[in-house]
């Protein structure tokens, strides 16, 4: 597996300092995703989940260890990975479309030309008949989609998404992962999300990582190997619940540290 | 209209041009009665007093006056309004300026903008004096008074504005690949314009006191020159011709830079007329 794969980190470790010294976020971490996969990162709050992604996204540097792009280490992810955050961060002064050609326009593509291109893909993303609309005009799942829309037409192999549905109401977070289903299956990029979200990563990945609670190492790997195009009502199936079993055991075996309050600080 | 999620989107709020156009003269009704109220007050007081016109005159002499005195009182309008409009764009300019260095620079953020809000604490109408023996009894410092003023509310709101930005935002930006020239300009200014704003909106509303203290001090023009000027002649009809006319002109100036503000941010205030809507 790990001689052809597209995102190699090794050995990662990364602490940050607080009050009460230093805060070990990620320790001994090591990921392969091979080209086209799903990769799903579960696990509690507060595990470094999200340090990680910003290290792998070039935005944060890890104290010690190497994050690995298509065999060149050390090159910069930043502009190169595609990275969307629980939050749409959408821009408040610009309309839906203009929000969607942002990425483009900052590569130096003529609006116009940005603009044609984001409309052929409005309908699929659910946003046709809104693209001169501002986000606060939008509902919480259409400026998900918006984001999503946004990250996308920058067209990179990798893209990171950091609890994407976690800001959205439980009916309407199911439409969007079978919505990202569907969507991954036409554009074959390679993701890694993160979540807390058992059924969310069962259903999306085709590899489940879970991480203990900070320091975040992993744990135990998970093959889902349930056959696609998958649908929500999967969720249902023996077949499932025996994924979910066995991803019950490692989270089960964790200490609950619910007292140490980290849930808030997971932004770390 | 439903979306493919299923979702109501929930654009189009508010109940339409005719409602709107209603609620507005409803919450202009209230001040302008109480202002009909005193004016009607002060006349009736004027007369069952029989108070002189050289001490208080009633409302209807002002008026009288402002009508008899309109070619006077336009002239001295438009030499203290070119005072304002010159004094407000060199505080525009300064001060737009300044707050880009502060905000993009460290250094200059921690060496020139303590400074620049101490400034704040020196009487600008102590320094107005010595104005004069430096550039004159021209233009030149009624002009300098009033871009002093309005520098300060200017430059301020928008250093913060600036520095008001969303890390996540500028993270967002960073892995699109945007340059810090672009996250500049495609994030922080649009960010601080609502800021920069309310700072034209305080600076614009004092540049008016601001040119009648640079005309107190020395002047051979102006509104305020006209005030100082008709004071001692007991012309005090004249002089509360004179503030009829200086209000209006702040509040025009006020109305302008609203109008501006909301042609150039009109997400700005669709956004927060539909939070309003909501928290109702």
């Amino acid at each position: 597996m790990s001689g052809d794969a597209f995102i190699s980190i090794r050995g990662l470790e990364k602490s940050f300092p607080s009050n009460d010294g230093l805060v070990r976020a990620v320790r001994k971490f090591d990921l392969d995703v091979v080209e086209n996969e799903f990769v799903v990162l579960l696990g509690p709050s507060g595990c470094g989940k999200s340090t990680l992604l910003n290290i792998v996204a070039g935005l944060d540097s890890p104290d010690s260890g190497t994050v690995t792009f298509e065999g060149s280490p050390g090159v910069s992810a930043l502009g190169r990975v595609g990275y969307m955050q629980q939050k749409d961060l959408l821009l408040p002064w610009r309309t839906v479309l203009d929000n969607a050609i942002l990425g483009l326009e900052l590569h130096g593509m003529p609006r116009r030309q940005a603009r044609t291109r984001a409309l052929e893909l409005t309908e699929f993303f659910g946003l046709k008949g809104y693209e001169s609309q501002y986000p606060y005009a939008l509902s919480g799942g259409m400026k998900q989609r918006a984001a999503f829309l946004r990250t996308m037409l920058m067209d990179q192999e990798i893209v990171l998404l950091d609890e994407p549905f976690g800001a959205l109401d439980a009916l309407t977070r199911v439409q969007m992962q079978e919505w990202l289903l569907q969507l991954w299956d036409s554009l074959r990029k390679t993701i890694v999300l993160i979540t807390h979200d058992m059924d969310e990563a069962i259903l999306l990945s085709d590899r489940v990582y879970v991480l203990t609670h900070r320091p975040g190492r992993v744990t135990m790997v998970l093959d889902v190997d349930l056959p696609r195009p998958r649908s929500y009502e999967q969720v249902t199936e023996p077949s499932f619940a025996r994924l979910k079993s066995r991803l019950l055991e490692p989270l089960r075996e964790q200490k609950p540290k619910e007292a140490q309050g980290l849930a808030g600080k997971e932004g770390l | 209209m439903k979306d493919p999620t299923g979702e109501y989107a929930s654009g189009h709020r508010g109940q339409g041009r005719i409602g709107s156009t209603l609620s507005k003269l409803r919450s202009w009704a209230a001040p302008v009665t109480i202002l009909l109220g005193i004016v009607v007050l002060w006349e009736l007081g004027v007369q069952v007093w029989d108070i002189p016109k050289w001490q208080l005159p009633s409302p209807s002499e002002i008026g009288q006056e402002l009508a008899s005195s309109r070619s006077l009182l336009l002239e001295h309008m438009l030499v203290t309004l070119e005072e304002i409009v010159l004094g407000f764009i060199a505080a525009l300019a300064s001060g737009l300026v300044l707050a880009t260095a502060i905000a993009y620079s460290r250094i200059l953020e921690r060496s020139v903008y303590p400074i620049v809000i101490a400034s704040q604490t020196v009487p600008i109408i102590a320094i107005a004096p010595l104005l004069l023996i430096w550039v004159g009894y021209g233009i030149a410092p009624k002009v300098i008074v009033v871009a002093l003023i309005c520098f300060y509310p200017i430059a301020v709101n928008t250093v913060d504005g600036l520095k008001a930005v969303d890390p996540d935002m500028v993270n967002m930006m960073k892995t699109l690949g945007a340059s810090r020239w672009q996250v500049f300009t495609k994030l922080q200014m649009p960010t601080a314009m609502p800021y920069m704003f309310s700072g034209i909106k305080v600076g614009i509303s004092v540049s008016v006191i601001a040119a009648v203290i640079g005309e107190w001090v020395g002047a051979s023009a102006g509104l305020g020159y006209l005030i100082t000027y008709s004071q001692p002649l007991f012309l005090t009809a004249r002089v509360f011709a004179a503030i009829v006319v200086l209000s209006a002109m702040g509040i025009s100036l006020f109305v302008l830079a609203s109008v501006v503000e909301r042609m150039m941010l009109p997400w700005y205030y669709t956004e927060k007329r539909a939070n309003s809507i909501e928290r109702m």
